[in-house]
């Protein structure tokens, strides 16, 4: 490769942002084992109208990473569940994994509670598709 | 088509109606959606509060598309929680439902019940439910706070508030 195709090819990477690793686990629909699919852990709708099918590994509980996908088994988010009441002085989450690789946007929104965590918490999504691709998830 | 089976219908229901007093009397089923925001930032049963008459059956429905809810009444016997249902009645438990599910609850025991969404009590998510004979004009109290975190108490609605209106909306927030 000559000089100048080196430094397009090196501008082009730049300007793209870093590439994040995806973990190979949660490649694939389903994801690998630990993960888990949520609503065989606990009572829940298979798919959750906002944020598609769920998965986990249970030691991760309760904040996760959960990984979500979409009805084509694609994974459009990485989600942490920090309970209300762990957000104080005392408590931190510390080396959470981060599995599903390149971070589009991020969303964080307060959630009454579910099977699985039932205590009030905060819902951190990392979306890995573009906003206006979570229509994908939203029925 | 339709409009001439819906007709045959009707007069099949006047007819039955007609020769079956008891039905025409029933008491019909009370009913009481659990209810949420799409992003589970509020949940809710509404009505929140009702008022029933002793023996008639309450049916809890899950209209909430993206949870499970339960409705599980307040009493020892449901993980230890106070007693705040009539002496001599017995605690009821739905587990949890699945969006669509319903469960049914018939109540003969004056006196008024409170009742919990397991997964949803500490967001306040509780309802009221004072069975009462018409024109009985109640007599009924609700209970000491038993040491449950206010967000809870929050949620019940007063006893005199549902004796005077039949129901009490839930809360969307």
């Amino acid at each position: 490769m000559n000089r100048f195709a080196t430094i397009a090819a090196t501008a082009c990477a730049l300007a793209a942002g870093p590439v994040i690793a995806q973990d190979a686990a949660v490649a694939d629909h389903p994801p690998k084992a630990p993960y888990q699919k949520v609503s065989d852990l606990v009572k829940l709708p298979d798919f959750l109208p906002g944020i598609g099918q769920l998965y986990v590994d249970p030691a991760t509980l309760p904040a996760g990473p959960f990984v979500a996908y979409d009805h084509d088994g694609r994974l459009v988010s990485t989600i942490y569940m920090i309970p209300i009441s762990s957000m104080n002085a005392d408590t931190g989450f510390d080396d959470l994994a981060a599995p599903g690789g390149n971070v589009d946007h991020v969303d964080i929104y307060y959630n009454a509670g579910h099977p699985g965590v039932e205590e009030p918490h905060e819902h951190i999504v990392l979306w890995h598709v573009p906003a206006a691709d979570e229509a994908s998830v939203a029925k | 088509m339709r409009r001439r089976t819906f007709l045959r219908g009707g007069s099949t229901l006047a007819a039955a109606l007609a020769i079956s007093p008891r039905c025409a009397l029933a008491v019909p089923v009370a009913d009481i959606a659990m209810d949420g925001r799409p992003d589970g930032s509020r949940v809710w049963f509404d009505p929140r509060g009702l008022l029933v008459r002793p023996g008639q059956t309450v049916r809890w429905t899950n209209r909430d598309s993206a949870n499970s809810h339960t409705a599980t009444a307040y009493a020892p016997e449901n993980d230890d929680h106070p007693r705040r249902i009539p002496r001599g009645a017995a605690g009821f438990d739905s587990g949890y439902l699945l969006p669509g599910e319903t469960f049914e609850v018939t109540l003969e025991v004056p006196g008024v019940y409170d009742y919990f969404c397991i997964p949803h009590e500490l967001a306040g998510m509780v309802g009221r439910i004072v069975v009462a004979k018409p024109g009985s004009g109640g007599g009924f109290a609700g209970y000491p706070d038993q040491g449950l975190d206010p967000a809870i108490l929050a949620g019940f609605a007063p006893v005199a508030d549902i004796l005077r209106q039949g129901a009490i909306p839930g809360r969307e927030g």
